[in-house]
């Protein structure tokens, strides 16, 4: 009975350390990944975000615009930043499939000799990818929405595409995390407007593509 | 039965025993050393500096309402996203930061403690954005601080200083990476601390000012 008991006892010790140094307490769920192999050899992968249901939050200063004050989710700035050429702002993304697979971040970046834009895109179960590019001009999609007929002040709907991306230049993989690690690559950036009700909420899509791939092994 | 009782009031003891030598264990307590005096530091103050804090349904850790900005899909559940004012040493607003943070499949009990992934962006206004890739070990906080005073409604003895940086990088530090503007190309060290002066149960907050210690070489990253 007595080395039953002791048994028992290591047992339950032993048990509950290697529960506490093998049971993974803390995974995310992961959903398959939708890639595709492009000719080149690198890896395709789309991701997408609904306007507006996936947006979080951004910034309200003057270089908002409808993105930064036509919904909920706003971030007050502090007074020294109004003014400043600066939009920040925060998104669920998905994958291929509309599925809900990660979260964002998004800085526009107006200073300097050309605007800039920084993507950080995190997939819990994957990783992080930051993606930047010379950005969008400051109103670029409020002057689309116009050329297509939008007035401040008034419901609109119809279609307004606009790449994020300045012409001539190219979108790139700046660093990763997870699986992205090490990686190089490139993107672009489309934002479709489908409507803008009368408090200036958009409705439409930002849709990210992504080509990645391991850098070249230096030769030997 | 007399043997069913003996072996579960054994496991039971051995499990008990286990969980003792867990919440003592010193290796799920290292951290990153604190940095020298020539690193430069943001910082923030809790929840004051908050611009927006959206937080998945499984990672409340003090049980607060996520509200509508709820990450609720079970993908992101254990994410939270915050926007975040940091100022400089001069207590200016200096960079508008967004802090993605998720729970770390790393996280281990037994050796590493409980850790949380943080992927910053940092823009500060005319001189460019900063990339922050930080793994930060919970455990002390939850341990010394959150389950005593929140959950057992012990007396609160603070303030609490926490360093809870462990890595990705060298030391046990995170990893700064400049992406664009006068930052770009650069590299670095960062590390951060908190110094948590209250639990507030009527906002579900903790109040604390935290700072961001950056080694970056190259541009100054802030005025000292």
């Amino acid at each position: 009975m007595k080395t039953l008991f002791l048994i028992a006892i290591v047992c339950g010790f032993g048990g509950t350390l290697a529960g506490a140094h093998y049971v993974p307490w803390l995974e995310h769920a992961r959903l398959p990944s939708h890639t595709s192999v492009v000719a080149n050899g690198g890896r395709a992968e789309q991701f997408l975000i609904r306007l507006p249901a996936d947006r979080i939050a951004a910034t309200d200063g003057e270089a908002g615009g409808l993105r930064g004050t036509g919904t909920e989710g706003t971030m007050l700035l502090p007074a020294q930043f109004v003014a400043e050429p600066l939009l920040v702002e925060h998104f669920k993304v998905r994958d291929a499939a509309d599925n809900v697979v990660g979260v964002a971040a998004r800085h526009w970046h107006g200073s300097g000799a050309a605007a800039t834009t920084t993507w950080s895109i995190l997939i819990p179960s994957r990783g992080a990818l930051v993606l930047n590019a010379f950005g969008e001009p400051r109103g670029a999609l409020e002057s689309a929405l116009r050329a297509s007929g939008y007035s401040a002040g008034n419901a609109w709907d119809g279609r307004a595409a606009v790449t994020m991306i300045s012409p001539g230049e190219l979108g790139v993989v700046a660093t990763g995390t997870g699986e992205f690690e090490g990686l190089s690559g490139s993107y672009t950036e489309e934002w479709t407007v489908a409507a803008v009700d009368e408090n200036g909420r958009i409705s439409g899509t930002i849709e990210l593509k992504t080509i990645t791939s391991q850098p070249a092994s230096l030769p030997q | 039965m007399k043997h069913l009782f003996v072996v579960l009031v054994g496991l039971v003891l051995g499990a008990a025993a286990a969980g003792v030598v867990l919440y003592y264990n010193p290796l799920a307590t290292r951290s990153a050393p604190e940095p020298n005096a020539t690193a430069r530091v943001l910082h923030y103050s809790l929840p004051d500096q908050v611009l927006e804090f959206a937080v998945g349904e499984d990672a409340r850790l003090f049980g607060q309402d996520t509200g509508r900005d709820s990450l609720w899909e079970e993908t992101i559940d254990r994410t939270a996203v915050l926007g975040l004012v940091l100022n400089d040493a001069a207590n200016q607003p200096a960079a508008v930061a967004s802090r993605l943070m998720a729970t770390s499949g790393d996280t281990d009990l037994l050796l590493r403690g409980v850790l949380l992934t943080d992927h910053w962006l940092i823009t500060l206004p005319g001189q460019g954005t900063l990339f922050v890739r930080a793994d930060s070990n919970a455990w002390p906080f939850l341990k010394n601080t959150l389950v005593p005073v929140w959950y057992l409604e012990r007396p609160w003895n603070g303030p609490a200083d926490y360093w809870p940086t462990v890595g990705p990088g060298a030391d046990q530090s995170g990893v700064v990476l400049g992406i664009t503007g006068a930052f770009r190309g650069s590299e670095g060290s960062v590390v951060e601390h908190y110094k948590i002066s209250a639990l507030d149960r009527a906002r579900g907050v903790a109040l604390a000012n935290a700072e961001l210690h950056l080694n970056l070489p190259g541009p100054r990253v802030a005025a000292q």
